[in-house]
């Protein structure tokens, strides 16, 4: 079930994403809908985080094309904000709360040019709407992990996007910061922007989000929840292996060149 | 010591230039060295530093003399050649890091030592300097030489700053810089042509096979002082410029002496002090902070001892009986019980001790501190009541006046241990 809409924010077409040898998405083909708070969802290794890096052109693609708001990427850099994974940082980096904060309005700021009181006021609101206001000088090496997600949330709002792409916000988050944190998203989405959310649960999933996507290596489904959301969808995204496709994937591996290269 | 006074004084015009020149390039070096030891490419810089030496033979096979330019300018290429294969095998092939690296090394460096035997055996009478690149010689280097090394030094610390949000996004989170449009490719290259340059710069000083701990140690020692990236790069560069006058000092009074080895160690017993005397991170300051804990712990096990006593109606105390209950441990609590008594808690009477009134509600704090975390584990996390004992003799010691108000709250300020026992309000009768 792959629903497409009019006038999408971020068209997907035909997307094929390889590492080294192995396939790991395969024609990934769909239309999202603007104002929305929309969930990724799907087992390990079914490629959400690749499809989030893959649309924001951090690693290459083996086919296909993204679209977004009917443009290319670099034409609306701007207007997107992408929260990488928690782990994939070395918080041990010698820097404070309100630096990394800071970063998000680096991209309006441009090359060069030092962050000035503007960019600090910018942040102080962001780390205010996340409840973190009173870290500021915080060393992040001292931060719990749900403190190290808002903080990188805080991030993704000091860059005023109107799209959002965020992996796994919520792993090793508590119950309460995971449901202040949808609030959040919700009240963005209110306001008219859109939010792509890699997540794992699925009975949070059931509770926030209005659009949901399944992946598990190919698409599953993509569609308003309350259509998406049926036994036989999740058995298809979640039961069971894909024994086919993982076969496929290990001739291509054996291979010494990736026939799906154009 | 008038060796001393005359060269700190710096009456020598070409001491004073000396010392400029290794004190820029210590600075440059150290900076460039501690971006790339927090971004964990530590041992790129060991590669890189021995791959210039066939660069510089090569250099000076083409001018036939020690000309600055040639050299440079062969250090640097083949400085950027072993960086360039670096990153092109870890694309191109399975091998990992530390493979690629250690035979980028040994190859470059080997072929080095070649030519430099080949030179050796040309005879070229200008030959005498050029072994002054494998350990460094700072007195020996020209004033023309050393613009060369000033100014690329200069380079150095100009571009780091300026690009300093940008190289810090490189090392925190390249991705993301990547995502809000950064060439972060062209911000890594620039970064590598940094690192190459602050080697290329340093080798006639220090020498191609120190010249590694010159980039690494400053910002591995620095480390140890500080949690802010403007103080770690202050610090590193003092270290390192400590480190390049000392050791060009030693050159200075000892002649034929290499400068480099007596930078490397300057800059280990830099590295070796912060490694034990820093504050907090510092090996000393944890063990005293250790200590500080473990006898608060015997202090805390001491005055729950007597309040034990008076719970099962024990009425005195005999000291000697006390130091029975800590068997091999008499000397270690006769110090405790000192410190009770010098801190109010306990009093000592003809050899009896016995509670003071703030001593008694201390007691009753840590007895409630324990019976309250045995309840709350056994209530909230489902853990029998007999296994609760140990988890609780360990967190009495660390639980604060929020962690306690909040488990009264949650527990609903309880009467009653898992064991039946009175949870001790500072109130109650005892």
């Amino acid at each position: 079930m792959i629903i497409n809409v009019d006038s999408p924010i971020l068209e997907i077409h035909d997307l094929t994403v390889s590492y080294d040898q192995s396939p790991v998405l395969w024609n990934v083909d769909l239309s999202l809908p603007a104002g929305k708070l929309i969930g990724i969802l799907g087992p390990n290794g079914a490629g959400k985080s690749t499809l989030i890096k893959a649309i924001m052109g951090l690693i290459p693609t083996t086919g296909g094309y993204v679209k977004l708001f009917d443009r290319e990427l670099n034409d609306v850099r701007s207007r997107i904000s992408y929260v990488p994974q928690r782990e994939s940082v070395d918080w041990n980096f010698p820097a404070s709360v309100l630096d990394v904060v800071m970063m998000g309005t680096f991209g309006k700021l441009g090359l060069f040019r030092r962050p000035g009181k503007k960019e600090k006021k910018i942040a102080m609101d962001c780390l205010e709407k996340v409840g973190m206001q009173s870290f500021i000088d915080r060393q992040i090496s001292e931060l719990s992990g749900g403190q190290q997600q808002r903080v990188f949330i805080a991030r993704a709002l000091a860059q005023e996007a109107d799209l959002y792409l965020m992996d796994e916000p919520f792993a090793g988050v508590d119950m309460a910061t995971e449901t202040a944190i949808f609030q959040l998203l919700q009240e963005m989405t209110a306001a008219g922007k859109t939010v792509i959310v890699v997540h794992h649960d699925i009975h949070s999933a059931m509770n926030y989000f209005d659009w949901i996507i399944m992946l598990n290596l190919h698409l599953v489904a993509s569609g308003p929840k309350t259509q998406v959301v049926t036994e036989e969808l999740l058995r298809k995204t979640y039961g069971g292996k894909l024994n086919l496709l993982t076969k496929v994937t290990d001739i291509i591996r054996q291979k010494d060149f990736n026939p799906l290269k154009n | 010591m008038s060796d001393f006074v005359y060269f700190f004084t710096f009456q020598d015009a070409s001491i004073a230039f000396v010392v400029i020149g290794i004190t820029l390039l210590g600075i440059g070096s150290a900076y460039v060295g501690t971006y790339s030891f927090l971004d964990k490419k530590a041992l790129l810089g060991d590669a890189i530093s021995h791959a210039v030496l066939p660069g510089i033979c090569l250099g000076f096979m083409l001018a036939g003399e020690k000309n600055p330019i040639y050299i440079v300018t062969g250090a640097f290429l083949s400085g950027a050649l072993a960086t360039f294969l670096t990153s092109w095998l870890k694309s191109k092939t399975r091998l990992s890091d530390d493979a690629i690296i250690a035979s980028i090394l040994s190859i470059f460096f080997g072929f080095g030592v070649v030519l430099l035997t080949v030179i050796q055996k040309s005879g070229n009478p200008e030959m005498a300097g050029l072994n002054q690149f494998i350990f460094g010689n700072a007195i020996a280097i020209l004033e023309e030489d050393l613009y060369i090394y000033g100014g690329l030094a200069i380079l150095i610390i100009l571009t780091l700053t300026a690009f300093r949000k940008e190289f810090s996004m490189l090392v925190f989170n390249a991705d993301f810089g990547k995502s809000i449009g950064y060439p972060m490719g062209a911000i890594r290259l620039i970064f590598n042509v940094l690192m190459i340059l602050a080697v290329v710069i340093g080798i006639q000083a220090i020498g191609v096979v120190l010249m590694a701990a010159l980039l690494i140690t400053p910002g591995a020692a620095a480390r140890f002082w500080t949690d802010k990236l403007g103080k770690l790069l202050l610090i590193a560069g003092a270290f390192s410029a400590v480190s390049g006058i000392i050791g060009t000092y030693v050159s200075f009074i000892i002649p034929q002496m290499p400068t480099g080895p007596w930078v490397v160690v300057c800059l280990s017993l830099l590295a070796l002090i912060s490694f034990l005397f820093a504050p907090k991170k510092g090996v000393l300051s944890r063990f005293i902070a250790r200590r500080y804990y473990l006898k608060k712990t015997h202090q805390d096990h001491l005055l729950k001892l007597i309040y034990h006593g008076i719970e099962s109606g024990k009425s005195s105390f005999p000291i000697e009986e006390i130091y029975q209950s800590f068997p091999y441990r008499k000397r270690e609590t006769k110090h405790t019980i000192d410190e009770l008594i010098k801190t109010n808690l306990l009093t000592i009477n003809q050899g009896f001790i016995d509670f003071t009134s703030k001593g008694k509600s201390e007691a009753k704090r840590i007895v409630r501190l324990h019976r309250l975390w045995e309840l709350y584990l056994n209530e909230y996390m489902n853990i029998a009541p007999d296994h609760v004992h140990d988890s609780a003799e360990k967190l009495e010691h660390i639980l604060t006046p929020e962690l306690e108000a909040l488990l009264e709250n949650r527990l609903n300020y309880p009467k009653l241990d898992p064991h039946q026992e009175n949870i001790p309000r500072d109130n109650d009768e005892l």
